[in-house]
């Protein structure tokens, strides 16, 4: 029996192969036990992750981490903790067209309370959430594609030491190119104090990912001309 | 972060008419589910409605999942979707679960009530405290599977063990918080 139960609690992680779980989605068809067990899994599941949620904002670990091993990144990271628990997705650009998208099914009005804006974003944008957050931790650009000159903007330079840093002598800005969308068919943009986090999918399937005390009044044309030159 | 494999699998099955597929995809993630939508709503009855709406919309829209995104968070876009279209609505009207039912309408299976998960919510503490006496080895496998949603084979890399040790741990502390619950009375419902 409790082969039969660690078999369920594998096809509950999806760790079993594709016979494996067709079979022991037949074995469940005709076990009510085993149904109820497996959504009892699911229940300790909710559990534990909204109790995870609640008491230990990973974010909190990730700032302590960052400060040690990068100083400048610490205040990307107090963004990201300002972005995990109220961000605003102010609205975001059609790939296309480039007109504001009020409608989208993800703009959060700053009308909800923390609480829920913090509910949805932990859990609808969660992959989005780790890409930013794995971006900022991984520090350097060494996992970073090389952006392409003609994307960056007008008086920004590149930084001698960092081949991904920009600045115009006020701001900063980073890049990070890889080979991944997240399902992001638009531009987004977020906004946490005073730095700005910008994703933008390419149509060659990357996603560029800038991010820096840039406003939109600046990052505007540089996204514009980096789709006008695609 | 994609689609893992075994929700493909799972999903795929959906998609090639398996029923018990997608009573396993309610069963994984209405918990899950249930929780973010009480917490947006602030109200059992309207989370457990919009619950049910949300996975017969789930079984009415599967042939367009694509694998971009993790499963919940799909299944949650939804669900928050018609949250807000509910929302929206209930200034005009009230209305009911069958009013969105359609021609591909599909049951969607109930085992525990959103009562009883208030009950799990109120000893949410009581089994976190528990989970902490758990042994040190089980207790890591298990965190490093829910809270950190590691695979089984990172799990084995960073614990340095084989994968079939670290399915035991894991299934072992699922087993003893289920032991622990039914002690506690917890979720006899």
């Amino acid at each position: 029996m409790d082969k039969d139960l660690e078999k369920l609690s594998a096809l509950y992680d999806g760790e079993l192969s594709s016979k494996e779980i067709q079979e022991s989605l037949a074995e469940m068809n005709a076990d009510a036990s085993l149904k109820e067990t497996f959504h009892k899994f699911g229940l300790i599941s909710a559990l534990v992750q909204r109790h995870s949620e609640q008491k230990t904002p990973k974010v909190l670990f990730l700032k302590d981490y960052l400060s040690k091993i990068n100083p400048l990144m610490s205040n990307f990271v107090t963004a990201a903790a300002t972005v995990m628990i109220t961000l605003i997705i102010l609205y975001q650009f059609d790939e296309d067209r480039f007109q504001v998208d009020r409608d989208s099914s993800l703009q959060l009005s700053s009308a909800l309370s923390s609480d829920q804006a913090k509910n949805q974003l932990l859990n609808a944008d969660q992959n989005i959430m780790e890409h930013m957050i794995h971006i900022m931790q991984s520090n350097q650009s060494h996992n970073s594609q090389q952006v392409s000159k003609n994307w960056i903007p007008v008086g920004f330079s590149v930084n001698p030491n960092n081949p991904n840093q920009y600045s115009n002598g006020r701001n900063n800005l980073f890049f990070h190119l890889e080979n991944k969308q997240l399902g992001i068919k638009k531009v987004k943009y977020f906004k946490a104090n005073n730095n700005w986090i910008y994703l933008i999918p390419l149509q060659d399937g990357r996603l560029l990912t800038a991010y820096g005390d840039v406003p939109p009044s600046v990052a505007d044309p540089m996204i514009q001309s980096i789709y006008q030159r695609k | 972060m994609g689609v893992s494999k075994g929700d493909e699998v799972l999903v795929n099955e959906i998609k090639a008419g398996n029923t018990m597929a997608f009573e396993a995809m309610v069963l994984k993630y209405q918990p899950k589910l249930m929780s973010s939508l009480i917490a947006y709503t602030k109200s059992p009855d309207q989370a457990e409605e919009l619950c049910q709406k949300t996975f017969i919309r789930v079984w009415q829209k599967i042939d367009s999942f694509r694998g971009d995104s993790a499963l919940f968070s799909w299944i949650y876009r939804i669900g928050i979707n018609m949250a807000k279209n509910d929302f929206a609505s209930s200034f005009s009207k009230s209305s009911k679960i069958t009013d969105s039912l359609d021609q591909n309408e599909h049951d969607v299976p109930q085992y525990l009530s959103p009562e009883t998960e208030l009950i799990a919510m109120e000893s949410e503490n009581k089994i976190m405290e528990f989970i902490q006496t758990l042994d040190t080895e089980i207790k890591t496998a298990f965190t490093l599977r829910e809270i950190d949603g590691r695979t089984y084979d990172e799990i084995a890399q960073i614990l340095q063990c084989p994968i079939g040790t670290v399915r035991s741990r894991i299934f072992r502390a699922r087993q003893l918080i289920l032991e622990f619950m039914n002690q506690e009375n917890i979720l006899n419902g």
